[in-house]
C-alpha cells in the first residue's frame, strides 16, 4: 500500500489513475469552515486543541466563540479495505472475490453484492452462479446472521492500519482515527493535516530542512528528516554509532561516550567523565549519602511550596468574591464616579493579603471570570471523558447486539423446525383421528374431496421428507 | 471498471503464488493485467508430451523422462470480465481436433462459450479446463473436422501426427 492521507482536493469526482487514493476520497468542495459546531460537539480532540489555539483570542467576552469542528466527511471504498485475518471463502462475494458488501439473496439462494449482481444484470439477467433465470425483484437482503458476520470482520484502516470492525470504520475515521484528515486549525488555510497534528496548528509553511536544505511545508519535515532526507544520518562524535540527525539530542543525553557530570553536581560534587565511567565514581562519590537525603529534601520542601501556592489563590480568590459581594451592596455609589473600593470599609481586609490589586475595576469581573475559566476547564474535562466513555460504550453495545443477534436468529430457526414438527403431528393426529372415526369417505373433509382412507399415506409422507430435507439443511 | 481490475489482481495473486502443475501465468506487459501469458505443459499421459529418450530404451522410460511440450497460449480479459468470458488462443501450433490448425489457434471450450459464461468462474478453472481439453479432445464439438475425423478412426496415426507436431512446435521458444 502507497502512504495513506495523501491530501488531496477533489473538486472533480473523477475517480481517475490514482488508484492508490481511490479508498479514501476526502471532499473538500463544499468543506469551508462553516459546519454547525453542535453537530460535531462530541468529537474527541477538539475542545482541548481549540484552547491552545485559541489562546491569543481569548479576551474575556472572545473565549465563548468556538470554531467549527474540523471533521471532514470521508467515503470509504469497501472493495478496497484490506482485511485483518483471511475472510471465510463463504463470505466472499462471488463475482468480485471481495467480502461481500450489501450482500443480497437471489431467488436460487445464492448470495452477492448488492453492486455486484446490478452491474451482472446488464449483462445477462442469469445467475452468475447456476445460471437460473433471474429478475431485478428477485433480490432480496441477505440474512442478518450474513450481515452480521460481514459487519464484525476486522478491517484495516486505510488512515492508520489499526483493525477496525467494518461497520465501525467510518465513525472510526470520521471521529477517533489519528491518522485521518481533518481541516487545517489555520484561519485562512483550506488545507487539511492529519488529526494527530491539529492540536500543533496550521503547518503549511515553507521551511528549509537543517540537515539537507531542501525546502519543504513544515508538515512533511518530520517524515522527511526521519525518513527521506539525503542528510539525515551522521556519526555520533562521541560513540561512533549511525544516528539520525534529529534524533541527536535525544542520542546525546543517553550516549555512554558523552563527557558528563556526577549525578550528585548540584550539591557540590565536580566529578566529570563519561558516563559509562560515572558508574564507577557513583560509589566512591563524597556525596553518595548527602545527596539521596537533599533530594528528598527538596521534594519535600517543592511539594509545600505548591501547596502554599494553592492556598494562596484560594486565598485570592476568596477575597475577589468578598469585594464582588460588597461591591453588590455598594450600589449607592455614585454613577459617574468609577468604582472604587478605598471607600468601602473592606479595603483593611484586601490590603492583608494583596495590595497589588490596585485597578479598582478589577475584582468583580476578574472573578467573574475565574470562575468561568473553571467551569470551561470542567466541561473540556467532562466532554473528552463524554467521548471516552461513547466510544467505549459503542464497542460494547456492538459486540452485544451480534451475539445476541446470531442467538435470535438461530432461535427463530430451531422454532421454524419445532412448529413444522408441531404441524406434522397435529395433522398426523389429525388422519388418524378421521382413520378411526370417520366411518365413511364423506365424512374425510372437503379438503380431500374423495379421498378415501387409503389417500392418506401419501400427505403424510410428502410432508415427512419435506420436515427430513429441512433438517438437514440446519 | 475498478473492481474488475481488483479481481483480476487477485486472481493473478492466487494463480502465481499457488500454480497448479503444468501452468505458468505471467503478465504481457506488468502495467496491464487484462494480457496473460500462459505456458501450458502437455499432460504426460497425451501425445502433446514428449519422450526425452524416445525409442532406445522404451522399457525403462518412466514418467521422468516424459515431459510435457511447452505451449505458448494468449489470456486476454476483456473490460467486462468477470460478466464476458476470457478469451484464449494457442500461440503455438496444436494438432487437434477443438484448436484450429493456424496462426491464430482459436480454441472451443465449453465454459468460455458466451452462453454458457459464468461470472463466478475463476480464471484458474479455464486454464485446468484447457489443460483437460488436450487429455481429451472433444471430437463432436470440432473446428478441425479432418483432424476430429482421424481421431476417431485412426487414433494410433493422430497420436503420431499430434506427438510430431509437439516435437516441432512446443519447444517453449
Ligand atoms: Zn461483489
Ligand atoms: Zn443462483
Ligand atoms: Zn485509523
Ligand atoms: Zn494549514
Ligand atoms: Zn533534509
Ligand atoms: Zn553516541
Ligand atoms: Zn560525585
Amino acid at each position: 500500500m502507497p502512504p495513506p492521507n495523501t491530501p488531496r482536493r477533489s473538486s472533480s469526482v473523477d475517480s481517475a489513475a490514482q488508484s492508490h487514493l481511490d479508498y479514501l476520497d476526502l471532499d473538500l468542495g463544499e468543506a469551508v469552515p462553516n459546519i454547525p459546531t453542535s453537530a460535531y460537539s462530541l468529537s474527541p480532540s477538539a475542545p482541548r486543541q481549540q484552547h491552545l489555539h485559541l489562546g491569543v483570542d481569548r479576551q474575556p467576552g472572545g473565549s465563548l466563540n468556538r470554531l467549527p469542528e474540523p471533521n471532514l466527511p470521508h467515503t470509504v471504498d469497501f472493495r478496497g479495505l484490506n482485511y485483518a485475518d483471511t475472510v471465510d471463502e463463504n463470505l466472499l462475494c462471488p463475482i468480485c472475490r471481495v467480502p461481500m458488501v450489501e450482500p443480497v439473496d437471489t431467488a436460487c439462494d445464492h448470495t452477492f453484492c448488492k453492486d455486484c449482481i446490478t452491474e451482472a444484470f446488464k449483462y445477462s439477467n442469469l445467475c452468475p452462479i447456476d445460471r437460473f433465470s433471474l429478475t431485478n425483484t428477485d433480490l432480496h437482503k441477505a440474512h442478518k446472521i450474513v450481515t452480521n458476520q460481514l459487519d464484525a470482520l476486522l478491517v484495516l484502516c486505510p488512515c492508520c492500519t489499526s483493525p477496525v470492525p467494518r461497520a465501525m470504520i467510518l465513525n472510526h475515521l470520521e471521529r477517533y482515527c489519528k491518522d485521518a484528515l481533518v481541516r487545517c486549525p489555520g484561519q485562512a488555510c483550506r488545507d487539511t493535516v492529519k488529526r494527530k497534528l491539529y492540536g500543533r496548528g496550521c503547518l503549511h509553511y515553507d521551511v528549509s530542512c537543517p540537515d539537507c536544505n531542501m525546502i519543504m511545508q513544515q508538515l512533511e519535515m518530520a517524515d522527511h528528516r526521519e525518513r527521506d532526507c539525503q542528510e539525515r544520518l551522521k556519526d555520533c562524535s562521541h560513540c561512533g554509532d549511525v544516528i539520525l540527525r534529529c534524533k541527536e539530542d535525544g542520542h546525546l543525553e543517553k550516549c555512554q561516550y558523552v563527557p558528563a557530570s556526577c549525578e550528585w553536581a548540584e550539591y557540590g560534587c565536580d566529578y566529570e567523565s563519561r558516563r559509562k565511567d560515572l558508574a564507577e565514581h557513583a560509589d566512591v562519590c563524597a556525596f553518595k549519602f548527602v545527596g539521596p537525603m537533599a533530594t528528598i529534601l527538596k521534594k519535600e520542601i517543592n511539594n509545600l511550596r505548591s501547596e502554599v501556592r494553592t492556598l494562596t489563590e484560594k486565598d485570592h480568590i476568596k477575597e475577589r468574591r468578598i469585594k464582588f459581594l460588597e461591591g453588590g451592596f455598594g450600589g449607592q455609589r455614585d454613577t459617574d464616579r468609577p468604582l472604587d473600593y478605598a471607600d468601602l470599609p473592606s479595603q483593611s481586609l484586601s490590603n492583608l493579603a494583596d495590595s497589588s490589586h490596585a485597578d479598582p475595576l478589577d475584582s468583580g469581573h476578574e472573578y467573574l471570570l475565574s470562575l468561568v475559566e473553571a467551569q470551561e476547564t470542567k466541561v473540556d474535562r467532562l466532554s473528552a471523558g463524554m467521548t471516552e466513555l461513547e466510544a467505549k460504550q459503542t464497542m460494547m453495545l456492538f459486540n452485544e447486539t451480534i451475539q445476541i443477534k446470531n442467538e435470535l436468529a438461530e432461535m427463530r430457526s430451531s422454532q421454524q423446525v419445532l412448529s413444522m414438527h408441531v404441524r406434522w403431528l397435529l395433522n398426523f393426529r389429525r388422519q388418524e383421528n378421521q382413520r378411526r372415526f370417520g366411518a365413511g369417505p364423506s365424512s374425510g373433509g372437503g379438503t380431500d374431496g374423495g379421498g378415501s382412507s387409503h389417500d392418506m399415506p401419501f400427505p403424510r409422507r410428502l410432508s415427512d421428507t419435506m420436515n427430513r430435507d429441512l433438517v438437514t439443511k440446519l | 471498471m475498478a473492481s474488475s481490475q481488483k479481481r483480476i489482481t487477485k486472481e493473478l495473486a492466487e494463480v502465481t503464488s499457488d500454480p497448479p502443475v503444468g501452468i505458468k501465468v505471467s503478465l504481457v506487459d506488468e502495467s496491464n493485467v487484462h494480457n496473460w501469458n500462459v505456458i501450458l505443459d502437455g499432460p504426460p499421459d497425451s501425445p502433446y508430451a514428449v519422450c526425452l529418450l524416445s525409442h532406445t530404451s522404451s522399457s525403462l522410460a518412466n514418467s521422468k523422462l516424459i515431459q510435457g511440450g511447452k505451449f505458448k497460449l494468449l489470456l486476454v480479459l476483456p473490460t467486462e470480465y468477470p460478466f464476458k468470458p476470457p478469451v484464449i488462443n494457442f500461440k503455438t501450433r496444436v494438432y487437434h481436433p477443438n484448436i484450429t490448425f493456424d496462426d491464430k489457434g482459436s480454441m472451443c471450450i465449453g465454459i468460455l462459450k458466451a452462453e454458457a459464461w459464468k461470472p463466478s468462474s475463476k480464471i484458474l478453472s479455464v486454464l485446468t479446463a484447457t489443460q483437460q481439453l488436450l487429455s481429451e479432445p472433444v471430437p463432436d464439438d470440432a473446428l478441425e473436422s479432418a483432424i476430429a475425423e482421424k481421431f476417431k478412426s485412426d487414433r494410433k496415426d493422430f497420436n503420431a501426427e499430434a506427438k510430431k507436431y509437439t516435437k516441432q512446435y512446443a519447444t517453449g521458444k
